[in-house]
């Protein structure tokens, strides 16, 4: 199975997957990747913490996809 | 380790939790127990399995878990020496889960059998046991509540607490440090968050100063910050018989 990391940018700020994990496709790697970016921004947009979460997907070292959460909020 | 050393653990725990008489050390102590070494990340009782034996863990640490058609895990609780985590099988013969251990264990299998004539010898005991999984009920209560209500790590730092204070029950809290023998990806299976988000809470905690996570130590660095976090009232794990 290929090894997959998932390196997080939240407002720029950056945390790097240093352990990865294996999936069996790249179909289970996008899952686990909106999962992670989905329960971050969770925390993050409630806390106003940050507003845009990133999350980037490599496989066996090289870039795969980029997943890009971002939060609106329009006065009305 | 001995049939004696495994229930030592049993009985440590109960003269710390309970008001078992000394009559009733004397039954634990007599009890049949047969002795089994596990190795880490192994099942000990499968979902769906009938239980014929309860396991009372000497040495390591455990967890019970449900896995879902897709294949996630949730982590339903920790335990630790002294603990019997598969009490209720003595009524509920089915398993509605796993039990599996997280360390390499020594568990002690007492069957069915020998505890149900225990119970019906010696009553205090089986009110004691009946207490103990009411207890368990109580902390299920407590992880609904953390991983259905509170952010990321709140709910890391709720249950690194709530093990904390089982921990210092038995011995086992060493001044700042104690011990969470858990992966990142075991981590986020307890709190119904993925490896990756469960590292990154991890990372915040260290920047914020309030505590080190690593290779399943833990060090408290800020004390006050981490109560605070944890939002932890420790009533729910009723550890003293006076309360």
């Amino acid at each position: 199975m290929p090894r997959f990391h998932f390196d997080i940018h939240e407002n720029g700020r950056f945390i790097p997957d240093e352990h990865g994990q294996d999936f069996v496709n790249v179909e289970g790697a996008r899952k686990e990747a909106v999962l992670t970016g989905a329960s971050i921004a969770r925390d993050a947009f409630v806390a106003g913490s940050a507003h845009q979460v990133v999350v980037d997907v490599r496989k066996e070292g090289s870039p795969c996809m980029t997943i890009s959460i971002t939060l609106a909020v329009e006065p009305a | 380790m001995t049939g004696d050393a495994i229930r030592a653990a049993l009985v440590r725990r109960l003269r710390l939790t309970s008001n078992i008489s000394e009559d009733d050390i004397k039954e634990i102590e007599a009890l049949p127990i047969s002795v089994r070494q596990f190795p880490a990340e192994m099942p000990v009782v499968r979902d769906g399995e009938r239980a014929t034996d309860c396991c009372l863990i000497a040495d390591g640490f455990c967890v019970r878990s449900k896995t879902i058609a897709n294949g996630k895990r949730q982590i339903l609780s920790i335990h630790i020496p002294g603990e019997i985590p598969d009490l209720m099988s003595l009524f509920l013969h089915v398993m509605d889960h796993e039990l599996s251990t997280l360390t390499p264990s020594t568990l002690g299998f007492i069957s069915h059998e020998t505890l149900q004539k225990l119970h019906r010898r010696a009553p205090n005991i089986a009110e004691m046991f009946w207490r103990d999984t009411l207890i368990d009920a109580a902390m299920f209560r407590e992880w609904i509540v953390n991983v259905g209500q509170r952010p990321a790590p709140s709910r890391l730092a709720h249950v690194m607490i709530e093990l904390r204070e089982r921990l210092r029950i038995i011995g086992r809290v060493d001044g700042d440090h104690f011990e969470m023998p858990m992966t990142q990806e075991q981590i986020g299976e307890a709190l119904g968050i993925t490896a990756v988000h469960a590292n990154r809470v991890i990372k915040q905690l260290r920047q914020e100063g309030i505590l080190e996570f690593h290779r399943g130590r833990v060090t408290v660095l800020d004390e006050r910050k981490f109560l605070e976090l944890a939002d932890f009232d420790d009533r729910y794990l009723h550890q003293s018989p006076t309360l």
